[in-house]
């Protein structure tokens, strides 16, 4: 309880930082696909969990309007920024419940940029910001 | 006689010209070659001796991204490694503008091609210093890159072949590491999508702040694309904890750009029926 607190308070934190860290988002590779003008939100089931450079990739089930599933993709962090700040190849497993908050995709696919996810229990997946772990 | 006289004459004059021509040509040729044919001598246990009287800059560094404010009032530079702003020559703002309308969305490291230089030295990655007679080596984990800026008296080079990260040259002002870049790559870009002009020259001084705080004072010339030079200070925290990981940007690269500057990215997942991405 004390960790997802101390995330909730950080996350405050780090919103505030955000708007900082987008810039270094974008002098990234590859962030021009991507509607950084909205922040959408879905929830579903993750799929599969890629801890790749030079992005992380959340595969997640959502259920559609036809009574199946499609797969949704959002583009994180690579796995080394992401490790030093928390995050592990187990942070997602397939089966997790998350809502996603991403930037979407231009062209409407679906997809996007993650930007933080949130579990059936409150607690918080910080994706930029928030500094490395070591300085916490 | 007279006539036969006045042509040889001319002809150990033209002899005369030929050879101040060949002895330049030489000259230039002993110049531009001093740079490759310089050999540096075996490193004594002297030289090794010397290095530990230099400040210390190995371990593991990132450029300072959010996180909680500096403050140390001895950094004295501005937070979080903003770029100053560029102010480019008309004819260079015309090039922006034109390669920003040919090639809207982004730049080729969408397709894993690595920044060179300047870029690389402000990725949200860490660097890593190894000091070593007559060269400081910089381990960069964004893309994997290595520079190599040497610090035993070579001189630059007058015409080298153009890359991403140029070819480097330093020495030891007090404390502060300077280094001089020259020979920049058409492919490497002042800022994304800014080219730069074969003038273009980096210098670049690394200082200790301190303990486990360093500045880069990065100055950008080049008389063709900038009306002034233009400075940026980046800091950076040192991670005794840390240690460089790889990063293989073709490991699962989705983004690309095509030949029309047009971005995409693959969003077929793992195992999913279309092939994957190369």
């Amino acid at each position: 309880m004390k960790t997802i607190l101390k995330r909730a308070v950080l996350l405050v934190i780090l919103s505030a930082g955000l708007i900082v860290t987008a810039g270094t988002a974008a002098a990234h590779h590859g962030f021009a696909v991507f509607d950084t003008t909205a922040r959408k939100t879905v929830t579903g089931t993750v799929k599969t969990f890629e801890w790749t450079n030079p992005h992380t990739w959340v595969w997640l089930d959502v259920p559609n309007d036809k009574g199946g599933v499609d797969t949704w993709g959002f583009e994180g962090m690579s796995p080394n920024f992401l490790g030093r700040r928390g995050w592990t190849r187990n942070t997602l497993k397939p089966g997790d419940q998350i809502t996603v908050t991403y930037f979407g995709l231009k062209d409407g696919s679906k997809g996007g940029s993650f930007l933080s996810g949130k579990r059936p229990n409150g607690e918080e997946l910080v994706m930029f910001g928030g500094g490395p772990t070591e300085d916490r | 006689m007279r006539y036969g006289g006045s042509q040889l004459m001319r002809r150990a004059k033209k002899n005369l010209w030929g050879f101040i021509v060949a002895a330049l040509a030489w000259a230039a040729f002993v110049f531009a070659t001093a740079a490759q044919d310089f050999k540096r001598p075996a490193p004594t246990p002297a030289d090794w001796a010397a290095l530990a009287k230099l400040p210390d800059f190995t371990g593991v560094w990132e450029v300072r991204m959010g996180g909680p404010p500096i403050t140390n009032p001895a950094v004295g530079v501005p937070p979080l490694g903003r770029p100053a702003p560029l102010s480019l020559t008309p004819e260079y703002a015309a090039k922006k503008k034109q390669l920003q309308t040919d090639a809207p969305d982004d730049n080729q490291s969408a397709n894993c091609l690595p920044p060179g230089m300047p870029g690389i030295m402000a990725q949200p990655y860490p660097l890593e210093f190894l000091l070593t007679p007559g060269q400081v080596t910089i381990v960069i984990e964004a893309y994997s890159q290595v520079r190599h800026i040497y610090t035993d008296g070579r001189p630059l080079p007058s015409d080298p072949d153009p890359s991403f990260f140029g070819t480097s040259i330093g020495h030891w002002e007090g404390n502060t590491l300077v280094a001089e870049s020259v020979g920049f790559s058409p492919l490497t870009e002042l800022e994304p999508r800014t080219p730069h002009s074969d003038k273009m020259r980096i210098l670049e001084r690394f200082r200790l702040a301190d303990p486990d705080t360093m500045v880069i004072e990065t100055t950008i010339t080049d008389p063709e694309a900038l009306t002034a030079p233009n400075t940026t200070s980046r800091i950076l925290k040192r991670h005794r904890s840390w240690t460089i990981a790889e990063y293989i940007c073709e490991q699962n690269n989705r983004n690309f750009v095509d030949r029309n500057g047009k971005a995409g990215i693959n969003l077929t997942p793992p195992g999913g029926t279309a092939s994957k991405p190369q």
